[in-house]
């Protein structure tokens, strides 16, 4: 019997066990957050000096160049160099000092130094004593890794040679690629040379330290060949050029690329956006103008270089319509949410030579609160929008009826409904506590401190959207000269606030408390702590909303019905005869779906996906052509395939 | 009789006082092996640690070693108790040092991977065949899914033949080891090899926009998740014990801890079994010999 009865059971307890691990298995499938990677190390990041000189060498290349966050970085370089050899570091920061005496001149006997030439001179000075260190610090990691017995040592210090080889990723791979291709291999050649202990001698390999001499001694040379003793040209872009190497291309251009701690995602959760017509019930598939212009929104190749390249769009800074917290561009930008606009970044010939971080602003109800630009300066949201394409992003000179289209769009971003306030703006007194009633006492309470008895009310005027259209200087921007007359800006509305912090026009209030605090103080209203308390408040109640935010953060299938939305401008503008915008459109659906096809929830559907990318690639290319009815039958094709799996793709 | 007994009461009073305190449990002995910043992983898996510890009622040590093979000879001499490896480490070190697999790792509600060997979209390798004379980077030499599973693919193929003493053969020009897996799939995209062969995870490491490059030429057979082990002669009680608490982190409210211990999805037990056909394959291919 147990003979016969033992297979029995171990089959039947093996259906137990396998059953027990499927179970396990749908369980964790269904119940877990999709994160598991298998003991994938994470993406590398930059060693610290390879961030800090591709960070430096983007801010250099800045006009004006913010020179405290050179000096930082170039600590940072310091540092790092004082890891590997403390000599080697004393000598860097001599230079760094040096050039900083270059860059950041005193005045002498009275007289103003010319900044201009201290800047491009200072620059260069920089650059050219960071290209040195870094590559100096390759060398020197490399030195010492092969001077080693110990396998871990060598491994050790060839991984850091490798990690800071990063810092010259940008540019080499564009003006020397042969010699880039070959640095390459000497490391991969010095990696697989390095063996390894195996497990307690098993699957072990030796290491030979020959071999990686070799390998190395070729990045060694190649980095004194060049950059032991470099020295920046003049006119140039800085870059680390590699003048002594025969297969440096001099005429490369290195595409642009936003600097390490640069962050244009956008923010989750999501603002929930609100268009008025769709709230109103409209069919979107039949408001054209205002498809075009969400199709614009939406689209890089509404910019010129390099916002194109980079992907930039309006939507990347007012993520579907509101302030993006998240934006920040080193250089760029003074705090995160914000960037100065004219700069010689994105627009060289538009810069106008000094730093001014400006926030971005919330757009919601933005029908209402025209004039545009921080300081009021534009009466038409059309012709604001015209300029931002073509002076803050390098864009040609749009077309008629896409800034029609824009300003349609732009014009149905609604502020979020807040049962909080009555339609004249006054508190809804049942859905409101003490606090916030006494604030709108203060709120409409006059202090003769303020600008001649002025209140809060005065210009954010309840019933007027909470702004009166007007400029004022309430002394939040430092003039040009002590007695300047330059620092008036635009009434900000209210409604909506509390969802695009920072405040101020560059964004140094955090929250809203702290601007009813600057007020207090600014003014020296005497408001009690209570007092701001309630101000607060009441300034949140009437910049509050319901549901400010979406509760998903899937997105994948309300961005494939924005591109139906947006392919649903086609047939007319087929008739208008409007090829560029037509090829815009494609090419703006194709960068989203390639961007947003990564979210899809199961990825048994990303062959659909990746046909539905190529048909409208397809397209565009097609149309560019010329030929028409063959890209007619692509977004046919495009359309049949989207509806057939519209409920799959999420 | 009574005297004897109080006598013999003060005896035992005497010996245990001259003895001191009863020692307490020794800590259970965890070796990890980072897979990513040392520090910034060892502050991460504190909670999971402190987790187990309650969970099996004794205090738990954990330090890092520098690589698999630092963490087996840990455990073979008698230093570590438990470790966390990877198939072809495990065993190796099952055929050295006498470990025992006790749990499997789940990734995506597997408990199971590929290799896949990826070339660029542009290159016009179409198959296999097509890589004859050209280079190849693997990640590791002991790497299951980053040497022996790949390798493997061209084996089956009948493109290589005689194991990993000569992984080149008459068949690439050049095999590297890239020494982890971004920089094996990255020398590929970066057109410096022909060819990678890596985990079938590797690709998450591109950014979006590298992604559609790559083109997965062909896919391993299975390979079972890495897993735990526990040193030969571990307490069989405290053994159970550990295993019980590690299926207790599965459940929802726990899965808080697993997203530093190698961001892994769960555990399943396990027994050698499910690693045979790995162990059979590190016999053909030459890493063990019999």
């Amino acid at each position: 019997m147990r003979i016969l009865g033992a297979p029995v059971n171990v089959a039947a307890r093996r259906r137990v066990f396998v059953l027990g691990i499927a179970l396990a298995a749908i369980f964790l499938a269904l119940a877990v957050p999709r994160f598991g990677n298998g003991h994938i190390v994470p993406p590398e990041k930059l060693h610290p000096a390879a961030e800090s000189y591709r960070r430096a060498t983007f801010v250099l290349n800045l006009n004006p160049v913010r020179w405290s966050l050179i000096w930082l970085d170039m600590a940072q370089i310091a540092g790092a160099i004082s890891s590997a050899d403390k000599g080697a570091a004393k000598k860097f920061k001599n230079e760094i000092a040096q050039a900083r005496l270059i860059a950041q001149p005193k005045a002498k006997g009275g007289e103003e130094p010319d900044m201009a030439a201290a800047r491009k001179k200072g620059r260069r000075a920089v650059f050219s004593a960071a290209t040195r260190g870094v590559a100096g610090l390759i060398s020197m990691h490399i030195d010492r890794a092969v001077a080693g017995k110990d396998r871990e040592h060598v491994k050790a210090h060839l991984e850091e040679g490798r990690k800071v080889f990063q810092a010259f990723a940008e540019s080499l791979t564009y003006l020397d690629p042969a010699a880039w291709k070959k640095m390459q291999l000497a490391w991969l050649d010095s990696f697989s040379n390095l063996g390894t202990p195996g497990i307690l001698g098993a699957g072990a390999r030796l290491m030979n330290i020959k071999r990686i001499r070799a390998a190395t001694s070729v990045i060694s040379s190649y980095m004194g060949k060049n950059f032991a003793r470099y020295t920046a040209g003049t006119g140039q872009r800085l870059a680390a050029r590699p003048q002594a190497s025969p297969t440096y291309v001099k005429t490369a251009k290195i595409p642009w690329r936003l600097p390490p701690g640069s962050n244009t995602n956008k923010q989750l959760p999501r603002p929930r956006q609100l268009l008025g017509m769709a709230e109103r019930g409209a069919n979107e598939g039949e408001t054209g103008l205002i498809a075009l212009g969400d199709m614009a929104f939406d689209s890089a190749e509404i910019f010129g270089e390099p916002a194109r390249s980079l992907n930039v769009t309006c939507n990347t800074c007012h993520n579907k319509g509101v302030t993006n917290p998240n934006f920040f561009i080193p250089g760029l930008s003074y705090r995160k949410g914000g960037m100065d606009v004219s700069n010689n970044f994105f627009v060289p010939h538009a810069n106008n030579g000094i730093f001014g971080h400006i926030d971005i602003p919330d757009m919601r109800g933005i029908r209402f609160t025209a004039p545009y630009g921080r300081n009021g300066r534009t009466a038409s949201l059309r012709e604001f929008i015209r300029n931002v394409i073509v002076l803050e992003f390098n864009g040609p000179e749009p077309d008629p009826m896409l800034l029609d289209g824009m300003a349609a769009y732009i014009n149905e971003f609604e502020f979020l409904p807040n049962p909080k306030i009555k339609p004249s703006g006054m508190l809804n007194e049942k859905n409101n506590n003490d606090s916030a009633r006494r604030g709108e006492k203060i709120f409409h309470r006059n202090f003769p401190q303020m600008m001649g008895g002025m209140s809060c009310a005065s210009c954010h005027i309840p019933s007027n959207h909470f702004l009166d259209r007007k400029n004022h200087n309430i002394g939040t921007a430092k003039g040009f000269a002590p007695h300047a007359l330059d620092g008036s800006f635009d009434t900000p509305t209210l409604l909506s606030a509390k969802y695009s912090a920072p405040y101020f026009n560059d964004g140094s209030q955090p929250t809203l408390q702290a601007v009813n605090e600057w007020f207090n103080k600014r003014f020296a209203l005497g408001l009690s702590k209570k007092e701001l308390n309630d101000l607060t408040a009441y300034v949140e109640a009437i910049a509050g909303g319901t549901e400010a935010y979406e509760e998903t953060i899937y997105t994948l299938d309300s961005e494939l019905e924005e591109f139906s939305f947006f392919l649903s401008t086609y047939e007319f503008l087929k008739r208008k005869k409007k090829k560029e915008i037509i090829i815009i459109t494609l090419k703006t659906v194709a960068t989203e779906l390639e961007a947003h096809k990564w979210d899809v929830q199961d990825r048994r559907h990303m062959p659909v996906l990746d046909k539905l990318e190529s048909l409208i690639r397809e397209a565009a290319l097609l149309f560019e052509m010329g030929n028409v009815s063959a890209a007619d039958g692509k977004i046919a094709a495009y359309r049949k395939l989207y509806e057939k799996n519209t409920s799959a793709l999420k | 009789m009574r005297k004897f007994f109080l006598a013999l009461i003060c005896f035992l009073l005497a010996v245990s006082a001259l003895a001191g305190p009863v020692p307490a449990a020794q800590p259970l002995r965890v070796a990890l092996v980072p897979i990513a910043n040392p520090d910034r992983f060892i502050d991460g898996v504190k909670p999971a640690m402190r987790f187990l510890e309650k969970q099996i009622g004794r205090k738990i040590r954990y330090f890092i070693t520098l690589n698999y093979s630092a963490a087996v000879e840990a455990m073979s001499a008698g230093r570590a108790d438990i470790s966390f490896l990877p198939p072809l480490p495990y065993v190796l070190a099952r055929s050295q040092a006498g470990v025992e697999v006790i749990l499997g790792e789940i990734y995506r509600g597997k408990n199971y991977y590929h290799s896949k060997i990826f070339v660029r979209r542009d290159s016009g390798i179409k198959n296999l065949s097509d890589l004859k004379d050209k280079t190849i980077a693997y990640v590791d030499p002991i790497s299951s899914s980053g040497f022996m599973y790949p390798h493997d693919i061209f084996e089956r193929a009948k493109l290589l033949k005689g194991g990993i003493q000569n992984p080149e053969g008459d068949f690439f020009r050049r095999v590297y080891f890239a020494g982890g897996d971004e920089q094996a799939i990255r020398s590929v995209l970066g057109k410096f090899v022909d060819a990678a062969g890596v985990s079938e995870f590797s690709i998450n490491l591109l950014k979006q926009n590298e992604r559609a490059a790559l083109l997965p030429l062909a896919s391993s057979a299975r390979i079972p998740s890495h897993n735990v082990v526990a040193r030969k002669g571990l307490d069989p009680k405290l053994k159970e014990r550990f295993i019980a608490a590690m299926l207790k982190l599965n459940k929802p409210d726990n899965q808080k801890y697993l997203k530093y211990l190698y961001g892994t999805e769960g555990y399943i037990k396990v027994s050698h079994s499910a690693y045979q056909l790995v162990a059979d394959m590190a016999l053909k291919y030459g890493f063990i010999r019999k």
